[in-house]
């Protein structure tokens, strides 16, 4: 009552508190999506962990400069690959000489000759195990992989991959295709071995 | 060695087709050749399979409780 002086600023702080914790709780919301993406972009559990905390401690510090009604998956993506970049991935960075790639028929065509004859999709596929993606998605050079976990896992168009990794979209689609390619290639070798053919 | 080679061609379209990134003309043409092609239409359904299998994989790992809770901590304490 005696406080009536102040309560347009009290007012504001209201709003602003209000504000802050929608912010949070939509924020957290994502959090197991953002961990998905998270979990595939760096080699191990404790790394996606140590990055996840450090992308929330960030992005509850700075969320004024979101702005609602975009996307909030993606701004919280873009904090997660710009710490992930500054954490010493540089010197992880791989050389442009990347291993030849095989088309994108390599898989099944591997897969299918190394099974009992079937060629069937669905015993194609089962041919692979989950193991042989999670593993072959940490053996994809990072700026490749990058694009395909933000895309194949995340489910981000090509504009979001380009804004959350600040590339342009043709990189975001030469990578996805090159990444692609490197990643059924490490999964044909470890289901079936690297043996040349 | 240089002629065009449909299949060749499919195989190139296979994920921006997939990516439903494609023109109109290049989607009619990709699919007027899998409608032909069982060879590639084979190849086409395990690609399908394929992405389905990679989300299912990556999913199988989910976010530990104790992560949750911790980022849950680093919200700012209400006045």
């Amino acid at each position: 009552m005696s406080e009536t002086t102040r309560e347009p600023d009290a007012r504001q702080l209201a709003t602003e508190a209000r504000d802050r914790v929608r912010f949070e709780e939509d924020a957290l919301a994502l959090s197991d999506q953002v961990y998905r993406v998270a979990r595939h972009l760096v080699g191990s559990r404790e790394e996606a962990e140590d990055l996840m905390q450090e992308t929330y401690a960030r992005a509850f510090r700075s969320w004024r400069s979101f702005t609602p009604g975009t996307n909030l998956r993606a701004w919280l993506l873009r904090i997660l690959t710009n710490l992930n970049i500054d954490r010493g991935r540089k010197q992880q960075r791989t050389p442009d000489t990347q291993p030849l790639e095989e088309g994108d028929y390599f898989l099944y065509n591997k897969l299918e000759a190394s099974g009992d004859g079937a060629s069937d999709e669905d015993r194609v596929v089962e041919r692979l195990s989950q193991n042989d993606v999670v593993a072959a998605l940490s053996e994809v050079p990072h700026d490749f992989r990058d694009v395909v976990v933000l895309v194949d896992v995340g489910d981000f168009t090509y504009a979001d991959a380009a804004q959350i990794l600040d590339i342009p979209i043709g990189t975001v689609m030469s990578r996805l295709h090159r990444g692609r390619r490197i990643l059924k290639q490490a999964m044909a070798e470890s289901a079936v071995g690297g043996e040349e053919q | 060695m240089t002629a065009y080679d449909p299949c060749s061609h499919c195989e190139e379209m296979m994920q921006p087709y997939m990516d439903r990134v494609v023109t109109d003309v290049e989607r009619a043409e990709a699919e007027t050749h899998l409608d032909g092609c069982a060879y590639c239409r084979k190849r086409y359904r395990f690609e399908e399979k394929l992405r389905q299998f990679v989300r299912q994989a990556v999913e199988q790992e989910p976010m530990p409780v104790a992560l949750k809770t911790k980022l849950a901590g680093l919200r700012t304490p209400l006045q």
